[in-house]
C-alpha cells in the first residue's frame, strides 16, 4: 500500500482533492433541505473514498500491462454495452434511457468506464509505431473504434455521455498536425453529420433542448426553466457568494438537479466569482499537470493516453460549467470531481489513476 | 519515441494547453459577465420568486338576530387561487389550467390581465371551498402549474338557508362594472357585499385583510415568514330582525308568492321582512349551475326581487285611510258624512260596481267594511293632486330611507306626473274618471310594502314618520353588551288627533265587525285595512276573475299596527295572485301577532342549535357563560 500512495502524484492530487472537498461542501449545501436525499453528501464521500482507492491502486499497476490487455478490455466493454441495451435498468423519470445495469442494489453506468476503455485502446494502437509510419486506414480504424462504443451509448440513448467520446478524437490531430484541408474537412464532416444527426438520429427531446438553447429567453417557465434558473443562481452569487448553505436558489429548490447536472451553479452561488476562480483555476491546474505528464511520458502510447484524458476533462469542465452557466445547451453533461454520483465519480478518479501510473513509472526510470 | 515525434507532439500538445486555457478563460468571461455586471438583476430575480407578499383575508363581521342568534357565520375555506404574484404571462398554460377547471379560458386570462394592472394584492380565485377531493385534485394541478397556489381563506355561511335571503343578501366578488363606477374605491377581486344588508353594510362588515411576508420554495411552500400583519375581522352586526317571527312569516307565506314587513314602532327596526319566493344567499358563494341562473335570471317570479322594497303594487283598499285623510284634511267631508252605497254607481258616464250593497254609510263603516262606493264620492270630490299631496305629507311617496340597496320609491299619481311619463299629448291629460280608480288604490298608483307599511305606522304613532331600519346595533368589545344605534330623527306628520282617533277606530272594527273579522283574535285588539287590487284591468266584471287563471287573481293586502291599546308593532302583508284580502292576507298577520304578542313572551321559538346564541339584551346582566367577544367570531383564520 505504501508504494501505491508512492504512485500518487502530489501536482495531480493536490488540486484534484481541493476540487473534492469544494464539490462536497456544496452537495453537502444543496442536499440539506431535500426530502429524500439529504445524507446525499454522505454517500458521496464513499464514493470519493472508493475512487480514492481504486486509483491508487490503478497507479501503481504499469500502464504497459493495461495497454496490452486493452484489447480485451474494450470487448468486454462493447458486450457490456450490448447487455445495457438489452437488460439495462431504466432510471429517474428521464426520458426511459436504458443507461445502467445493476447488481444487487448497487447500479453502474458502464459507459462511464467505457471513455477510459477506449481511450486506453485506442491510444495503445496509435502508439505502437511510430506516428510517421500510421497510415490514414490506421486512423480511420481508429475513428471507427471510438464511433463504436459511441453509438451503442447513443442508442441507449445519452447524448451526454456520447458526446464524451468525443474527445478522444483528439488524438489524430495530436498525431497528424492541424493541416488546413484536416480543419476544411473537418468542418465539412461536422456539418454534414450535424444536419444527418438532426434530421435522423437525434429525438425530440432532444433537438428541443438544442432549440431552447437558441431561444434562452422563450418560455422561461417551462423548457428553458431549468437554464434560467441556473443563471439566476450564479448572478445571484455576485463577487463573493451568498454564503456557505445561505444561497436562496440552492437552499429553496429553486435551482433543478442541484447535486449532479446543476451542481456548479450552487458552487456559484454560495461563493460568488471569487469560488468559480479558485474552481476553474483548479481545474486549470489539473489539466495542465496532465499536459505535463504527457510530455514526459516514455512512451507515444502513455502520451497519447494523458492527452486524450486531459481532452476528456476538458470537455466536461467546459460543457457543464458553460451550461449551468447558459453559454452551452443543456446536455447533461456532469463536473468531475463536484456532480454526486457513483459511476461517474470512480471513472474520474480510474483515469487521473491510468495517468498518475504514466508519471510513476517516468519518475522510477 | 523518436526525438522528431518527441518534438511534434510537444507542440502539439502545446496547442491543446492554449485551447484549454482559452476554453476555460470563455468561462471566466461568461461567469463574470452573469456574476459582476448582471448581478442585481439576478438577485432581483432570485428575491421575487423567493419572497412573495400575501394577502391574509379578513373574514367579515357576524351577523346576528336581536336577541343575538347568528344568522350568518364565517367558516374557514380552502380555495384554489393564482397569488397576485405568481400570475402567468403564458397564453398557453393559461387556456389548459380553465381547460383542466372547466373554465372560459378567454374569461381567465382577461382576468388574469386585469389583476395584473390592478393595484393591490389580490389573487384569482379559480375553485373555492374545495373538499377532499377537490383539495387533492389542486394538489395534483399545482404539480403541473406550479404558479397555482391553494389559500384558506373565510367564507360566509348563512345560517338560515332562505330564512331571510333578501333580508341578509350575499356576498362576491366585485364586478368589473362597480369598480368602473367608483375608481379607486375597490380592489379588484374584493369580496364585498352585492345585495341586502351585506351590501348596504359592506364597509362595516368587511375587515381589513392581513398581509404576509413569506420566503417560499420552488414549490410555493412557505418556508420561512419575515413580515406579518394579522387580519381585522370586520365589526359583527346585530339586526332589528326578529328570527322567530321570521320564521313564523315564512312559514305563512308557505310557497304562495307575496311580501311581509313588521316595523317596531318604537324605532322603525324591522321585525320581520320576508320576500315571498325567497332565495338561499349559500347558492350564491359557488358558482350557479344552470338550473340556479333559470331559477334566479329566467323565472317569472323573480326571487331576486326584494319585493318589500322594491315590488311596486297597488295598494287597493288599503290606501282608503290615505284618501279619507286627504278628505278630511280638505273638508270635504267629517267623519260623520254619509254616502249611500246602492251596489254600484255611474261616474263620469262609466258604471262602477262595488263589492256589496253596503247602504248609507258613515266613513267609519265604509272602512270598516271597505265600501268602494264612499271612496268613489270622496274621489268625485277630489282632485287626484289633492289625494298627491296627502301622499306626500303623510310620507306615502317618499323613500322610506331602510338601510338596504335600491330601495324603489312608492308612486301616487298626480297632474304633473303623467305630464311628465306619459308619451302622447293626448295621454298627458288627467281624467277625472282616473281619479275615481286611485281612489281605490287602483289605478296608477304603485307603493312598495314597506312604505306601505311605514304609513300604518304613521297611523298608529299619531304620526310620527319612522325610518324602517335593520341595523340594530354593535356589541361593544369592552362589557359585552349591545350598543344600539340611535334611531334615525323621525319627521311629525301631520295628522290631527281627531282624525287619529275616527281612523282608528275604523281600523278597529275592520278586524271586530268588517272585511277582516275572520281574523280577529279573540280577546286581542288589532287594527287593519284589508285590500285586494287588480293585477288586470277587469272592468266591471270583477266576480269573474277570483276564478282566473293564478297570475291573473287579484293581490290580496292587509295593512295594520296592534295592539290598539299603546301599538307596538305595524305590518304589511302582500299575498299575490291570492283574491281577496281579507281571506288570505289578513290570516298571515292574524299567525304573526299571534306569536308576537301570545306566544313569544312565554315560549319563544328557538333557532336551530347552530345557530348559537348570544341572548345579550342591553340593560341585562351579561349570564356568566358569556362567550368572549374574540371566541363568538367563528373562523378566525
Amino acid at each position: 500500500m505504501k508504494e501505491r500512495l508512492r504512485a500518487l502524484d502530489m501536482g495531480l492530487l493536490i488540486p484534484m482533492m481541493l476540487l473534492v472537498f469544494m464539490g462536497t461542501l456544496t452537495i453537502y449545501s444543496a442536499g440539506r433541505g431535500m426530502a429524500v436525499q439529504s445524507d446525499i453528501w454522505l454517500k458521496q464521500t464513499f464514493w470519493n473514498l472508493m475512487g480514492f482507492t481504486l486509483m491508487a491502486c490503478v497507479a501503481g499497476v504499469a500502464p504497459q500491462r493495461l495497454f496490452r490487455r486493452s484489447s480485451l478490455f474494450y470487448i468486454l466493454g462493447l458486450l457490456t454495452l450490448v447487455a445495457v441495451l438489452v437488460v439495462g435498468k431504466k432510471l429517474g423519470a428521464g426520458a426511459g434511457a436504458r443507461r445502467w445495469i445493476g447488481i444487487g442494489k448497487l447500479t453502474f453506468q458502464p459507459s462511464e468506464l467505457m471513455k477510459w476503455v477506449t481511450l486506453l485502446f485506442v491510444a495503445h494502437r496509435l502508439g505502437t509505431q511510430p506516428a510517421e509510419h500510421l497510415q490514414t486506414s490506421d486512423l480511420l480504424g481508429a475513428m471507427a473504434l471510438v464511433f463504436f462504443p459511441m453509438l451503442l451509448v447513443f442508442k441507449q440513448p445519452d447524448l451526454g455521455m456520447a458526446i464524451s467520446f468525443l474527445p478522444i478524437l483528439v488524438l489524430i490531430p495530436l498525431i497528424r498536425g492541424l493541416k488546413k484541408r484536416w480543419i476544411a474537412l473537418g468542418l465539412v464532416g461536422v456539418c454534414l453529420f450535424g444536419v444527418f444527426a438532426w434530421k435522423k438520429l437525434l429525438k425530440p427531446y432532444q433537438k428541443e433542448r438544442v432549440m431552447n438553447f437558441l431561444r434562452p429567453d422563450a418560455d422561461l417557465q417551462g423548457k428553458n426553466y431549468q437554464v434560467n434558473q441556473s443563471r439566476i443562481a450564479i448572478g445571484a452569487g455576485g463577487l463573493t457568494g451568498q454564503g456557505f448553505t445561505a444561497g436562496s436558489q440552492t437552499q429553496l429548490n429553486f435551482l433543478p438537479v442541484k447535486t449532479t447536472d446543476f451542481v456548479f451553479a450552487a458552487w456559484a452561488e454560495e461563493r460568488g466569482f471569487i469560488g468559480v476562480l479558485m474552481a476553474l483555476g483548479l481545474f486549470a491546474a489539473v489539466l495542465n499537470r496532465i499536459l505535463s505528464i504527457a510530455r514526459q511520458a516514455r512512451t507515444q502510447s502513455e502520451a497519447y493516453f494523458c492527452a486524450g484524458a486531459a481532452a476528456i476533462f476538458l470537455l466536461h469542465i467546459f460543457v457543464n460549467v458553460g451550461m449551468v452557466a447558459g453559454v452551452l445547451p443543456n446536455k447533461g453533461i456532469v463536473l468531475p470531481f463536484f456532480s454526486a454520483g457513483g459511476s461517474s465519480t470512480l471513472s474520474y478518479f480510474l483515469g487521473l489513476g491510468v495517468v498518475m501510473g504514466v508519471q510513476y513509472r517516468n519518475r522510477m526510470k | 519515441m523518436d526525438i522528431r515525434n518527441r518534438v511534434n507532439l510537444h507542440r502539439r500538445l502545446a496547442v491543446l494547453q492554449t485551447v484549454a486555457w482559452g476554453l476555460l478563460l470563455v468561462l471566466v468571461v461568461a461567469y463574470g459577465w452573469i456574476q459582476l455586471v448582471k448581478r442585481s438583476a439576478m438577485r432581483d430575480a432570485a428575491l421575487s420568486q423567493a419572497v412573495k407578499n400575501r394577502t391574509t383575508p379578513a373574514p367579515r363581521g357576524i351577523i346576528y338576530d336581536r336577541n343575538g342568534y347568528k344568522l350568518v357565520v364565517n367558516h374557514n375555506a380552502l380555495h384554489l387561487v393564482i397569488q397576485n404574484e405568481d400570475l402567468p404571462s403564458n397564453a398557453h398554460q393559461i387556456t389548459a389550467v380553465a381547460q383542466v377547471l372547466g373554465m372560459d379560458p378567454a374569461w381567465l386570462n382577461r382576468r388574469i390581465q386585469a389583476s395584473r394592472q390592478a393595484a393591490g394584492n389580490r389573487m384569482v380565485v379559480l375553485k373555492d371551498n374545495l373538499d377532499e377531493a377537490g383539495l387533492a385534485e389542486a394538489e395534483m394541478l399545482r404539480a403541473r402549474f406550479p404558479f397555482l397556489s391553494i389559500q384558506a381563506a373565510p367564507r360566509r355561511v348563512y345560517l338560515g338557508n332562505d330564512l331571510a335571503g333578501h333580508v341578509m343578501g350575499y356576498v362576491g366578488e366585485v364586478s368589473p362594472a362597480l369598480m368602473a363606477k367608483e375608481p379607486g374605491r375597490y380592489q379588484i377581486g374584493e369580496i364585498i357585499g352585492v345585495s341586502g344588508f351585506e351590501a348596504s353594510h359592506n364597509e362595516q362588515l368587511k375587515g381589513l385583510d392581513g398581509q404576509r411576508r413569506i420566503l417560499v420554495d420552488n414549490l410555493g411552500r412557505e418556508v420561512a415568514l419575515f413580515g406579518l400583519q394579522e387580519p381585522v375581522a370586520g365589526h359583527n352586526a346585530y339586526l332589528t330582525i326578529d328570527a322567530g317571527l321570521q320564521e313564523v312569516m315564512k312559514e305563512a307565506f308557505g310557497e304562495e308568492n307575496g311580501a311581509g314587513v313588521v316595523i317596531d314602532l318604537r324605532d322603525g327596526g324591522i321585525l320581520a321582512m320576508y320576500s315571498s319566493p325567497s332565495f338561499d344567499p349559500n347558492t350564491f358563494l359557488n358558482r350557479l349551475s344552470q338550473a340556479d341562473v333559470d331559477n334566479f335570471y329566467r323565472n317569472p317570479a323573480r326571487p331576486l326581487l326584494n319585493r318589500v322594497t322594491q315590488g311596486l303594487y297597488p295598494p287597493g283598499s288599503t290606501f282608503k285611510l290615505l284618501v279619507a285623510l286627504a278628505a278630511l284634511d280638505k273638508g270635504i267631508i267629517t267623519p260623520d258624512t254619509q254616502f249611500t252605497c246602492p251596489g254600484h254607481k255611474v261616474f263620469y258616464g262609466r258604471d262602477f260596481r262595488c263589492d256589496a250593497t253596503h247602504g248609507t254609510m258613515n266613513l267609519t263603516q265604509a272602512i270598516a267594511h271597505s265600501c268602494n262606493v264612499y271612496f268613489w264620492e270622496l274621489g268625485a270630490r277630489l282632485d287626484v293632486d289633492d289625494i298627491y299631496a296627502a301622499a306626500k305629507r303623510y310620507g306615502l311617496v317618499e323613500p322610506t330611507g331602510i338601510d338596504l340597496p335600491h330601495e324603489a320609491t312608492s308612486r301616487v299619481p298626480s297632474r304633473e306626473w303623467k305630464a311628465r311619463t306619459a308619451k302622447t299629448k293626448e295621454q298627458q291629460k288627467w281624467y277625472a274618471g282616473e281619479t275615481i280608480s286611485v281612489a281605490i288604490g287602483q289605478g296608477q298608483n304603485g307603493l312598495t310594502p314597506i312604505a306601505l307599511a311605514r304609513f300604518y305606522a304613521m297611523l298608529a304613532t299619531k304620526g310620527k314618520l319612522l325610518t324602517p331600519h335593520l341595523f340594530y346595533g354593535t356589541r361593544n368589545e369592552s362589557n359585552g353588551q349591545l350598543d344600539l344605534l340611535q334611531p334615525a330623527p323621525l319627521r311629525q306628520a301631520p295628522l290631527d288627533p281627531a282624525t287619529w282617533a275616527v281612523l282608528d277606530e275604523a281600523m278597529f272594527q275592520v278586524v271586530k265587525v268588517g272585511t277582516a273579522k275572520a281574523s280577529n283574535i279573540p280577546g286581542f285588539d288589532m287594527c287593519g285595512k284589508t285590500g285586494t287590487s287588480q293585477v288586470r284591468a277587469l272592468g266591471a266584471n270583477r266576480e269573474a276573475s277570483r276564478s282566473q287563471e293564478k297570475k291573473f287573481r287579484d293581490n290580496a293586502l292587509f295593512a295594520g299596527y296592534a295592539p290598539r291599546q299603546n301599538p307596538q308593532i305595524a305590518f304589511v302583508v302582500v299575498a299575490e295572485n291570492a283574491g281577496f284580502g281579507a281571506s288570505s292576507a289578513a290570516p298571515v298577520a292574524k299567525k304573526l301577532c299571534e306569536y308576537w304578542f301570545l306566544q313569544r313572551p312565554t315560549n319563544p321559538r328557538k333557532p336551530p342549535a347552530e345557530y348559537g346564541v348570544v341572548l345579550q339584551r342591553p340593560g341585562t346582566q351579561p349570564p356568566s357563560s358569556q362567550p368572549t367577544p374574540s371566541t363568538s367570531q367563528e373562523a378566525q383564520p
